[in-house]
């Protein structure tokens, strides 16, 4: 009985409600408004803080070395030094990057789509020996830090021959960046059986019953109707290989065969204290995932809140 | 009836009911996956840390060497400090901080979406093009940093290179690129609880306070919980913001165990020692998942 919609309760009977200023509407409408003021100019200004750092490289990026370190330096630069931008660019062979960082992110998402869904689409719909055990055996592997197997895996790369590689195995090339992507992944997996499981068992019993089997259903029925989970998972891969530097500085050695990650720490190195370069750089290499994060928005969002996927 | 009676179901049940071949096809890569990269590694790890390496001469059998060179190997105790004092700040703050603020983003005004995107931006973007910006922010000479301290009349700081310092700084630029995740999911909770429940209180007297400490906060328990455990096991394997922040090589000061792992085995190619620090993560972040995930009989409550 006490959940009383609350426009019942409030404004027509002002004695009985508990609200402590509302008995006084004109000073309660105030001080409502005045909280709200104030609420509103913390988050602006905790939302400046947010992008202050963005805007310092912009802004940094633009300016002359001189002017980074005059003694009172400005906001904004006197004259926008755009020639940074291609200074940065030939420094290094950032063009190469940026096809490195592509290439590779692509392939990453492609092996993980394809991988995991099909992980998933057993573990959602099929019935093995092992299914419910096999699982509990994925999930545990989710909460293993990677680096925990760094070493194994840089031993298992360097077994295998490679005939293009000055090492003669796969070490200093980029296979050891994306074919892994190719053999499914815990996460991934979790997040397509969860999307899976709410497919009505009817659809593919009908389908079954027509004389389907398990990849025309898998192919015709399953995909199809997770689009937006292979959109969130597809958009995290591709976030997460652009942005991955452990792996790019273990394994790749030729300078033309870096991603951007790997480019920028090289530059960091070789630029020390030419901020307004570097931070063209840094720039140059946000901006593609700040597109993506802006045209995808959505999914992101609805990514992380439904699985808490971290960026 | 009768005639309405589902086929009989093969072994197991279900629609597609002892599937095995279709299982095997569809889960082939996984289960390579499973044994060459990550579960059979694990054990491999294991194995290498019983040796000594260095990959161009056979490995040799030393026992436990490793563990015990370890135990007092300095620099991996300061790791081992490092990295926990980063969990014991970075978490709770992070977390606290992000509650807060999905608190007070939970409104309907206008404009409000581009807010939430000012704070999601950092999460898209890659740490070292982040760290890069808050190392030049940091930075002794004309850092922004100095310069904002300088007008409150705070001399100038060597934010990154001293040792006191150094570690919070890192910490402070991690939970600034970490915020905007868990805000999410801690809107995403909040605008789950239902509104009934919160009118229902304000009705019966409830302050703002009392509504949040006994309605809103034990909802939200669940989303605590889970942000939690990635907060956790991230912040156990900090690596990028040191390996950038605290170029061209950490100090005792900021050294981390990922970091120790990468410069043994990939600089200096121990990689049984390497594998011994690896295993010792392992462990550690295996024995704070079980004493957490026990946890939670006592403060998540799940409706």
């Amino acid at each position: 009985m006490r959940a009383l919609p609350a426009s019942a309760t409030s404004g027509l009977v002002p004695a009985l409600d508990p609200g402590r200023y509302r008995a006084r509407p004109t000073r309660a409408r105030r001080l409502r408004a005045l909280r709200r003021a104030f609420l509103i100019g913390l988050l602006i200004a905790g939302g400046l803080l947010m992008m202050a750092p963005f805007l310092w490289m912009i802004s940094t990026s633009l300016k002359t070395r001189a002017e980074v370190f005059a003694d009172s330096p400005s906001f904004l630069p006197l004259v926008p030094q755009w020639h940074n931008y291609p200074d940065m660019w030939n420094a290094l062979p950032f063009g190469a990057f940026f096809v490195n960082s592509v290439k590779l992110a692509g392939l990453n998402t492609i092996g993980q789509l394809i991988s995991c869904s099909m992980a998933a689409f057993a573990f959602a719909a099929l019935r093995f020996r092992f299914r419910e055990r096999l699982f509990a055996l994925l999930l545990v592997t989710l909460i293993i830090p990677f680096q925990v197997v760094l070493v194994p895996n840089f031993v298992l790369y360097r077994l295998l021959p490679h005939p293009a590689s000055a090492s003669g195995n796969w070490i200093g090339t980029q296979e050891p960046l994306w074919v892994g992507a190719f053999l499914g992944g815990a996460f991934g997996t979790f997040l397509l059986r969860q999307f899976f499981l709410a497919i009505p068992r009817e659809l593919s019993d009908a389908a079954r019953v027509d004389g389907a089997n398990p990849w025309h259903i898998y192919r015709q029925i399953y995909l199809p109707l997770a689009k937006p989970a292979l959109a969130t998972l597809g958009i995290f891969t591709f976030m997460w290989t652009w942005n991955d530097l452990i792996d790019p500085i273990i394994y790749l050695r030729d300078i033309p065969s870096f991603t951007l990650t790997a480019g920028l720490s090289l530059f960091q190195g070789q630029y020390v204290g030419r901020w307004p370069l570097l931070m063209a750089g840094a720039l140059v290499s946000v901006i593609p995932m700040i597109v993506l994060f802006v045209i995808a928005q959505r999914q992101f969002v609805r990514g992380i809140a439904m699985t808490g996927i971290k960026g | 009836m009768i005639g309405l009676r589902r086929p009989a179901p093969r072994r197991g049940g279900g629609p597609l009911a002892g599937d095995g071949r279709w299982a095997l096809l569809f889960l082939a890569p996984t289960l390579l996956g499973l044994a060459v990269l990550s579960a059979g590694p694990i054990l491999a790890t294991l194995a290498i840390s019983l040796t000594k390496w260095d990959l161009l001469t056979a490995p040799k059998l030393v026992g436990l060497t490793n563990y015990t060179a370890l135990l007092t190997d300095d620099r991996f105790l300061k790791a081992l400090r490092n990295t926990f004092f980063y969990t014991a700040v970075s978490v709770p703050l992070g977390l606290t901080l992000a509650l807060g603020l999905a608190i007070a983003l939970n409104q309907r005004i206008r404009g409000i979406a581009w807010i939430r995107t000012a704070y999601f931006l950092p999460v898209v973007t890659s740490t070292i093009a982040i760290a890069l910006v808050w190392q030049w922010i940091y930075s002794p000479d004309s850092g922004l940093l100095n310069q904002a301290t300088g007008l409150v009349g705070i001399p100038s700081q060597k934010w990154l290179s001293d040792p006191t310092l150094a570690m919070p700084a890192i910490i402070a630029m991690s939970i600034w690129q970490g915020l905007g995740t868990n805000v999410i999911i801690f809107l995403a909770g909040l605008q789950a609880i239902p509104s009934e429940l919160l009118d229902a209180a304000s009705v019966d007297g409830a302050g703002r306070w009392a509504r949040f400490r006994n309605i809103a906060l034990p909802l939200l328990t669940p989303a605590i919980f889970f942000t939690g455990v990635l907060a956790l096991i991230d912040s156990f394997q900090v690596f990028d913001q040191i390996f950038v922040l605290s170029r061209p090589r950490p100090t005792d000061a900021t050294i981390t165990i990922v970091y120790f792992i990468y410069e043994n085995g990939f600089k200096f190619f121990k990689m049984g020692y390497a594998s011994a620090a690896s295993w010792v993560l392992f462990l550690i972040v295996g024995v704070f998942s079980v004493v957490y995930f026990r946890s939670q009989d006592r403060w998540v409550h799940y409706q």
